[in-house]
């Protein structure tokens, strides 16, 4: 499979955290909240069917769909305004759990004013943007993706931002090795009266994404080594913003120099 | 004396407007001062460096960077396969370099349905009917559509090798027996699938073949690069992305819509792609609204000539901003010509800021990670500054095609559509759709009915609209986004936003 070299492979437990979990994970039927303060300003909210308690996981880079069913992973805010009805969650991640049907629940604005949402931080800027190439010198160095539960999909405004500075680091750096590590979180966990694991094969997916991807950004194949690994322990990456439990969810790209 | 097509016929006489060269600047007219409608492939004319048609909103201007060129011997205008067409054929500067279903049908009266544009293979419904009889025909005559054959199982695009699709279709209805017919369809010693399609537009494409980004956010994936050049390739180019560079569409167009047995040599490629890269189209005047370069504006075809490709809204000037002048009063302009200018700048606004709730449009709410319901304006999606196309290019399901929200069709073959790995996640486990579009290149069921947007230059000259033809005019396309996600324009947005989609 054009020259891959497929390995079992234990990532350093460097990587890995204690950190303390999310302050709410829960899955339910997301509510959207139809705000208008223009463009991409509409309000998701999400009700922990345990508590009650209604947030507002609006800032999560993939947004729900209103016909499934989310895993919602946040923290609570320290902005309290309330602008769409909900305690704010972030950083919060929302999955999209394709197995769960769920009503296609909208209310209206209500007099909130919503949540525009801002230009992102992280986005890979166009072509015509010049790019500054990171500087020598270059040592062994790591990125991280995360993913959304059970999906290989790199999101918009956030992982591509973080493949993208990893693309261009590769490409200054020339490393002599990539290896590319794709993560699942196997390991069966009760959410919301939930028994949830991710398809181990998630794992390989990942990893193999990522590397047709840095096929297309021009990396050489016989550079790249991708491994996949099931029982994903959490890792203190930027990508993870902080949110223990979905780090586990992630695919590692390592430049070695030598 | 400047002449296309036949002379004794049409009777057509060439009106030159500008100073100047001969083949400069023309506009062409018949006796009865109708557009001289037909370029004829191998008419060995020099096409000039501005040529103007006259449409039913005003006139259309195509403009040739780097002046007038000869096109005698030329491959994009000479017949270069055994059925006589050639590029130029289905690529009419008339028509915006499209081609329109009432200048097929001008053509097949002016031939008794023999032109070359009547091919068996794609010019007529299904090449098992029975040829020279306007029934057989009705498509491209009515519709403008021709038919695509494309393999079923998909071929991957880089390895040759079939693709395992993850949905089954089935035909539910066959209205020329090309899907379900002895020699072609998906019963056939090769399975295929005929779809019926517009040409898309041979025009500005060097904005069309510009990538604003590397990373494609649709697939979640870089674009794939071009084999010959490394080059990433851009994804505005074919309806259902089966083909990615000029070159590639080009080989793909001779085998298919030529039927050249050959391949296109190497010279011919360069000469065809330099021409592609060279030619802009868009309105120029409209009868209502006079000049649309006036008072500062810069419409038409010529400022698109200097203007930097790809340059994404949100970064650089608003989209249409080319209208930005028509803002202020212009003391000069007719009372008609103001009214119109200001129904533009509405029309504008309405595109910019005026939003309204996408649903249900993978591609976009889908896996992009906008979620759905994405509350949205036009500008959301058609942002590539001077062009209206999508910067991010892909594909996107807006239901053209996929009920329930696609238009009736009923000259169009219906499949159902049975997912057989993971749901569409809009519209279930089965659907039914009129083209799957681009999961005919892909084989995957969430890109079922997914179409490439594509350039909203010179459409006053180019009806009917979308991928499958279905809406016959600019108005029916504003009626479809309306209707589609409920948008609510009144009589006075729509008709803004008519006039603005006009005059691009």
């Amino acid at each position: 499979m054009r020259g891959l070299r497929f390995t079992a492979f234990a990532l350093s437990a460097s990587l890995a955290t204690q950190a303390a979990a999310e302050d709410v994970r829960f899955v339910t039927c997301p509510i959207y909240r139809d705000t208008d303060s223009g463009r991409k300003s509409g309000c998701w909210l999400a009700d922990d069917p345990e508590t009650g308690v209604r947030y507002d996981v609006s800032q999560s880079m993939a947004r729900p769909h209103w016909a499934y069913g989310v895993l919602v992973e946040g923290n609570v805010s320290d902005d309290t305004e309330d602008t769409c009805g909900g305690i704010r969650l972030l950083p919060v991640r929302t999955s999209v759990l394709y197995d769960m049907e769920c009503p296609r629940h909208m209310i209206a604005a209500e007099g909130y004013p919503g949540r525009p949402l801002p230009f992102a931080e992280r986005y890979v800027m166009p072509v015509f943007v010049e790019r500054d190439l990171p500087e020598p010198p270059y040592e062994d160095t790591s990125f991280s993706l995360v993913y959304d539960w059970n999906d290989d999909f790199i999101t918009y405004n956030h992982s591509d931002y973080f493949f993208d500075i990893a693309a261009l680091w590769i490409e200054a750096a020339q490393p002599a090795r990539v290896i590319v590590t794709g993560w699942a979180d196997t390991k069966p966990v009760e959410i919301s009266g939930r028994m949830m694991a991710e398809d181990p094969d998630v794992a390989r997916r990942r990893a193999e994404v990522v590397y047709e991807s840095l096929l297309r950004r021009g990396v050489p194949a016989d550079k790249i080594e991708v491994r996949w690994e099931t029982h994903a322990q959490p890792a203190d990456v930027e990508a993870a913003d902080g949110l223990t439990e979905s780090s586990r969810r992630r695919v590692d790209i390592q430049g070695i120099m030598e | 004396m400047i002449k296309f097509g036949d002379k004794s016929r049409w009777g057509r006489i060439a009106v030159l407007l500008a100073a100047g060269a001969l083949a400069a600047s023309a506009t062409y007219a018949n006796e009865s001062g109708e557009a001289d409608f037909w370029w004829s492939p191998g008419s060995g004319e020099t096409f000039p460096a501005q040529l103007d048609y006259p449409n039913d909103l005003g006139t259309l201007r195509l403009v040739l960077d780097g002046g007038p060129m000869e096109t005698a011997g030329h491959p994009f205008f000479e017949p270069l396969g055994p059925n006589g067409r050639a590029c130029i054929t289905c690529h009419q500067p008339r028509d915006g370099m499209s081609l329109t279903p009432a200048t097929a049908r001008a053509q097949w009266d002016a031939t008794g349905g023999q032109d070359p544009l009547f091919a068996a293979y794609d010019g007529s419904n299904c090449p098992t009917m029975p040829q020279g009889e306007r029934d057989s025909h009705s498509l491209l005559l009515d519709y403008g559509l021709f038919r695509i054959q494309r393999a079923w199982p998909p071929v991957d695009l880089h390895t040759g090798e079939q693709v395992e699709p993850d949905f089954e279709i089935e035909v539910v209805r066959d209205p020329w027996g090309c899907n379900t017919g002895e020699h072609y369809g998906l019963d056939a010693e090769n399975p295929s699938i005929s779809v019926y399609r517009r040409p898309r537009p041979v025009a500005n494409l060097r904005y069309v073949m510009t990538s604003t980004f590397n990373m494609d956010p649709k697939t979640g994936m870089p674009y794939l690069n071009d084999p010959e050049t490394g080059e990433p390739i851009p994804g505005n180019l074919m309806a259902d992305a089966r083909t990615g560079t000029l070159r590639w569409q080009m080989r793909d167009a001779a085998r298919s819509h030529l039927e050249m047995l050959d391949e296109l040599t190497e010279d011919q490629l360069q000469r065809i792609e330099e021409f592609e890269r060279r030619i802009y189209v868009s309105q120029q005047t409209m009868h209502t609204g006079g000049n649309l370069a006036a008072a500062g504006a810069q419409g038409g075809p010529e400022p698109m000539v200097h203007f930097e490709a790809g340059l994404l809204g949100t970064l650089g000037k608003p989209l249409w901003s080319e209208f930005d002048a028509w803002r202020e009063p212009d003391p000069n302009a007719t009372p008609e010509e103001l009214e119109f200018r200001a129904s533009v700048v509405r029309g504008v606004d309405l595109f910019l800021h005026d939003t309204f709730l996408l649903t249900d449009t993978a591609g976009i709410n889908h896996r992009l990670g906008f979620g759905s319901p994405y509350r949205v304006a036009c500008v959301t999606c058609h942002n590539m500054e001077h062009m209206g196309l999508d910067a991010g290019a892909g594909q996107i399901a807006i239901g053209t095609n996929n009920s329930p929200f696609a238009n009736q069709n009923p000259h169009l073959p219906l499949f159902r559509i049975r997912c057989t790995g993971r749901p569409h996640i809009d519209l279930g486990r089965e659907f039914l759709t009129t083209d799957p579009g681009y999961a005919l290149t892909t084989g995957r069921c969430q890109d079922v009915g997914k179409i490439t947007a594509q350039t909203m230059r010179g459409m006053a000259s180019r009806a009917p609209f979308f991928a499958n033809g279905s809406a016959e005019d600019i108005g029916a396309v504003v009626d479809f986004y309306d209707r589609r996600y409920d948008i609510g324009y009144t009589e006075q947005e729509r008709q803004d936003m008519i006039n603005l989609l006009s005059a691009l």
